[in-house]
C-alpha cells in the first residue's frame, strides 16, 4: 500500500504540472477555453491526496512500522488517538496534512455556485494559479519531504510520540494553523486570477472573488486564529514555564499570515463599501497564502535557531524560492491592475480608520517578519549574528496593537463621508475610556503607560461595539464584526495585565510548610507517588492547599511525570485554580536533596479573558458564514419563484 | 478637498513612519543580543569583555553538577561540531525538564573568560525525537 501512495504523489505532483502547462496553453491561445479537463485533473489529484492520506491514517492505525514516518512518530504503546494525530506530528505529515486541506478546499470551492458562476477565463487563471502552488507541493512530498519512505525490514517498535505533544491544545495546534493557511490560498489564487482576466475583456462583470470565496476567506482566518490561540494556551497549561507568549520565531512565524489576512479583510470592507482599494485588497489577499509560506520556511528551513528544533529536512532553499517567485508574481499582477483613479477620503472618515487599520496591522507583521529575521539580516554588516530579544517585540508590538485598539474603539462612530457619525456615542466612549484610566491608575495602581492606556482603551472599545450593536440596532447576521472586535478587546484587556503584572516565585517547600505570594496562601499538603492506570507514566503530586484571606479557595496537584516511552526526561503537569480575576499556577519542578518539592509559583492576572476573547474571536465568524449561505439559498429560490412566475 | 486630504494622508504616514522608525531603531540598539554558537562565542571573547549573548550548544556528556543547595546547574557546553569548544556554564533557577547530558540548549547571559553566567536556560523543544530516546529504554 505504502508504494501506491507514494506514486499517487507522484501521479498528483506529475497532473498539477500538467495541469498548469495545458492552462497557459489556453490562455496563449485565448479563445475557445475548454475547462472540463482541468476541472477533472483537480479532481483527480484530490482524490490522489485523499487515498494518500487514508494510507498514512491506516499505516498509523495498524502500528506499520515499515512506514518510516510512522516509526519515527508512534509506538505500540500510543492510544488510538495521539497515533491518527501523529500524522501531523513531524514535517513530511504536516506538509501532507497542509496538502490535503488545500485540496479538499479548492475541490468544495470548485463545487459552489459562486465558482460556476465565474467567467471561463477567471477559472483558468485561477486553476493556473492553484495548480503551480500543487506542483510545489508535490514536488515537496516526493523529494526531501516524502512521508511515505520505507524501512526495511519494518522495526517491532517505533520511537514513540514526544510527551509534550500528547494533549489535546496540542494536537489541534499544528492541523487548526494548517487549514487556514490551506483555505487562504483559493481566495489569494482567485484573486490574482480575476485581476487578470477582468483586465482582458474589462466589460465583463462577474461575482468579485472577495465575495466568492467569502465563507472560504471568513472559515480560514478563524482557523488560522483558533490555531494561534491555542497555541499559547498549550503553551500555558502544558509546558509549565507560566507564559504563553516568548516570540519565538516559531510562534512569530503563526501570527505573520494572521496579520497580513487581517489587513486583507480591513482591505475588503473599503473595497466592499467604498469600491476603492482593489488593489491593496489583491495584493494582501495574495501575501497572505505567501506569508504561509515564508513562515513556514521561518521555521523549517533552519534559517533561524528557535526553541523548537524541526528537522529542517532541505526543504528551506525550496521553500524561499518558491516564496520569492510568487511574491513576485503578485506583485507584477497587481500592478498591471488598471488604477480605478478614486482617491481615498480623508483620514478622519470610517475608510481611513479602516485603511490605518489595516497599515499598522501589515506594520506589525512587517515587523515581526523582519525582527525574526534579524539574525539572518544582521550578519550583512556583522561578523556574528544579532538577535532580538522578547523585550523588543513587547516594546513595539503592544503600543502598535493599542494603536489598533484606539482605532477599534472609535471606528464606529466615524461616518464614511467626514467626521463623528453619531457625538453621542463617541463621547461616550472616551468617557469611559477616561474615567477607566482613572480607576485602573487611582484603584488598580497601574502604572506601565502601554497596559494603562491598552486596558481603559479596551473597555472603551467593548462599550462602543455594544452600543453599535444596541443603537443601529443591527441584524443578526451582522454580528459577526461586532463579536470579532469586542472579543480582541478582551483580549488586548487579559494581555494588559496578565502580561506585565504577572507575579511568579521558585520556592523549596517542605510538608506542612506555608507560603504567601500576592494575594494568596498556600501549604504543602502532601507529596506522594503514583502510577497513571494505564502504565504510561509514573508520576510524583505535590499537593498544595491555597487559600485566600483566611479560606480555602481549592488545592492543586502539579505533578512530574516519567513517561515509560521516554523514561530520560521528567515532564511536569501544571495545576492551576481557574480565575476570571487571579489566577493561581503552580509547577512541579523536583526533589532538592531534602526532599523538599521544589515548585514554580505565579499569579497571572485576567489571563483567563485571553482564551475567553480568543474563542469568541475563532466562533464569530461563522455567523457571517451562515448568512451567506442563507442569502444564497434566499437569492435561489427568490430566483426560482421569480422563473415560475414567468 | 482632494488635494487636502492627499497632503494630510502623506504628513499622518510621515509621522507614522518616523514614529515607527525611531522605536524599531532604539528597540534594536537596546534589545539586541548576540546569536552565537560555542566556537564563536570563544573567539568574540577575546576580544571583548564581559560578552552578553545568547549561545547555542549541547551540553558535554557527564558535565552536569547540581548545586548542594537550591535550584541550578553548572555544565560544560560544547560546539556542535568541534567537541573540543567548551564554555564553562553555572545557572542558578529552574531546570528545564529536557535538561541532560548531551542535551541541545540555549542560555543567555554574560560571559567573562571562559565562565558563562547564564540567566536563562532553555532545551530544545525537541519536535522531533532523536534515536537516542529509544536505544537506552531498549
Amino acid at each position: 500500500m505504502t508504494p501506491l501512495a507514494h506514486v499517487l504523489m507522484i501521479l498528483s505532483l506529475t497532473l498539477a504540472v500538467a495541469g498548469s502547462l495545458y492552462c497557459i496553453l489556453q490562455l496563449y491561445k485565448a479563445k475557445a477555453y475548454s475547462i472540463g479537463l482541468l476541472e477533472n485533473i483537480n479532481i483527480i489529484i484530490t482524490l490522489c491526496y485523499v487515498v494518500a492520506s487514508c494510507i498514512l491514517f491506516f499505516g498509523f492505525w495498524s502500528y506499520d512500522f515499515s512506514i518510516k514516518y510512522v516509526h519515527d512518530y508512534s509506538d505500540l504503546s500510543l492510544p488510538l488517538f495521539y497515533r491518527l494525530t501523529a500524522f501531523w506530528g513531524g514535517q513530511a505529515g504536516s506538509l501532507l496534512f497542509w496538502a490535503l486541506c488545500l485540496v479538499l478546499c479548492g475541490a468544495y470551492f470548485q463545487s459552489t455556485e459562486s465558482y460556476k458562476s465565474l467567467s471561463l477565463e477567471t477559472r483558468i487563471w485561477y486553476l493556473l494559479f492553484y495548480f503551480v502552488i500543487l506542483a510545489f507541493f508535490g514536488a515537496l512530498l516526493t523529494t526531501h519531504n516524502n512521508p511515505f519512505e520505507i524501512l526495511n525490514p519494518a522495526p517491532s517498535d517505533g520511537r514513540g510520540l514526544n510527551p509534550l505533544l500528547q494533549n489535546p491544545g496540542m494536537i489541534f495546534h499544528p492541523p487548526l494553523l494548517l487549514l487556514g493557511y490551506g483555505g487562504f490560498t483559493i481566495p489569494a489564487c482567485l484573486a490574482l486570477a480575476q485581476a487578470l482576466s477582468q483586465n482582458n475583456n474589462t466589460a465583463q462583470e462577474e461575482m468579485a472573488w472577495h465575495i466568492c470565496t467569502k465563507p472560504i476567506i471568513l472559515i480560514a482566518w478563524l482557523l488560522l486564529t483558533a490555531g494561534i490561540v491555542l497555541g499559547a494556551w498549550w503553551a500555558y497549561m502544558e509546558l509549565g514555564w507560566g507564559g504563553y507568549w516568548a516570540w519565538d520565531p516559531v510562534e512569530n512565524a503563526s501570527t505573520i499570515p494572521w496579520f497580513f489576512g487581517t489587513a486583507a479583510i480591513h482591505f475588503g470592507f473599503i473595497e466592499q463599501y467604498r469600491n476603492k482599494a482593489q488593489r491593496f485588497h489583491t495584493l494582501f489577499m495574495a501575501l497572505t497564502c505567501i506569508s504561509a509560506f515564508f513562515a513556514t520556511w521561518l521555521v523549517r528551513g533552519n534559517v533561524v535557531d528557535s526553541v523548537h528544533a524541526f528537522g529542517s529536512g532541505g526543504v528551506g532553499p525550496m521553500l524561499l524560492n518558491f516564496v520569492i517567485g510568487t511574491a513576485l508574481v503578485a506583485f507584477a499582477v497587481v500592478l498591471q491592475m488598471p488604477n480605478k483613479g478614486t482617491p481615498f477620503s480623508g483620514l478622519e472618515t470610517k475608510e481611513g480608520f479602516l485603511l490605518s487599520g489595516a497599515v499598522v496591522l501589515i506594520t506589525i507583521s512587517i515587523i515581526i517578519g523582519f525582527a525574526t529575521l534579524w539574525p539572518v539580516i544582521s550578519k550583512l554588516w556583522s561578523a556574528n549574528p544579532v538577535g532580538l530579544q522578547a523585550n523588543f517585540y513587547n516594546s513595539i508590538i503592544l503600543p502598535l496593537l493599542t494603536v489598533i485598539l484606539a482605532l477599534a474603539a472609535f471606528a464606529p462612530w466615524i461616518s464614511w463621508q467626514q467626521g463623528l457619525s453619531h457625538t453621542k456615542n463617541f463621547l461616550v466612549v472616551l468617557v469611559t475610556f477616561i474615567a477607566f484610566m482613572g480607576i485602573f491608575w487611582s484603584v488598580f495602581a497601574v502604572r506601565e503607560p502601554t497596559a494603562l492606556i491598552a486596558a481603559s482603551l479596551s473597555l472603551a472599545c467593548i462599550v462602543s461595539w455594544i452600543l453599535f450593536f444596541a443603537v443601529l440596532k443591527y441584524p443578526f447576521y451582522k454580528l459577526s464584526p461586532i463579536l470579532v472586535h469586542i472579543s480582541f478587546a478582551i483580549m488586548a484587556l487579559g494581555v494588559a495585565f496578565s502580561g506585565p503584572y504577572k507575579v511568579e516565585k521558585e520556592v523549596a517547600l517542605e510538608k506542612g510548610q506555608e507560603i504567601q505570594i500576592d494575594t494568596f496562601t498556600v501549604k504543602l499538603n502532601e507529596l506522594y507517588e503514583g502510577r497513571e492506570q494505564n502504565g504510561r507514566y509514573d508520576f510524583l503530586e505535590a499537593e498544595l492547599l491555597v487559600m485566600k484571606d483566611g479560606k480555602k479557595i481549592g488545592i492543586t496537584q502539579a505533578q512530574r511525570r516519567i513517561y515509560a516511552s521516554f523514561p530520560q526526561n521528567a515532564y511536569a503537569e501544571a495545576s492551576t485554580i481557574f480565575s476570571l480575576g487571579k489566577e493561581f499556577y503552580a509547577t512541579f519542578l523536583g526533589l532538592d536533596e531534602k526532599t523538599r518539592a521544589v515548585m514554580r509559583l505565579s499569579v497571572h492576572p485576567l489571563v483567563n479573558w485571553l482564551w475567553i476573547g480568543g474563542t469568541i474571536m475563532s466562533l464569530a465568524p461563522f455567523i457571517t458564514v451562515y448568512a451567506c449561505r442563507r442569502r444564497k439559498k434566499t437569492a435561489q429560490s427568490t430566483a426560482s419563484s421569480n422563473s415560475h412566475h414567468e | 478637498m482632494a488635494k487636502k486630504s492627499s497632503s494630510l494622508f502623506i504628513v499622518a504616514f510621515l509621522l507614522f513612519a518616523f514614529g515607527i522608525g525611531y522605536m524599531v531603531w532604539s528597540g534594536v540598539s537596546q534589545n539586541s543580543v548576540y546569536f552565537l554558537n560555542v566556537s564563536e562565542a570563544l573567539a568574540k571573547e577575546q576580544a571583548q569583555t564581559p560578552l552578553s549573548a545568547r549561545i547555542f550548544g549541547t551540553v558535554a556528556n557527564e558535565s552536569i553538577e547540581r548545586p548542594q543547595d537550591g535550584l541550578g546547574a553548572s555544565f560544560l557546553l560544547e560546539d556542535y561540531e568541534n567537541k573540543a569548544q567548551t564554555i564553562h556554564v553555572t545557572y542558578k533557577g529552574v531546570v528545564p525538564d529536557t535538561f541532560t547530558n548531551g542535551s541541545e540548549v540555549i542560555i543567555e547571559g554574560s560571559m567573562q573568560g571562559t565562565v558563562f553566567t547564564a540567566k536563562t536556560l532553555m532545551t530544545k523543544c525537541p519536535s522531533k525525537y532523536q534515536k537516542e530516546n529509544r536505544e537506552k529504554n531498549a
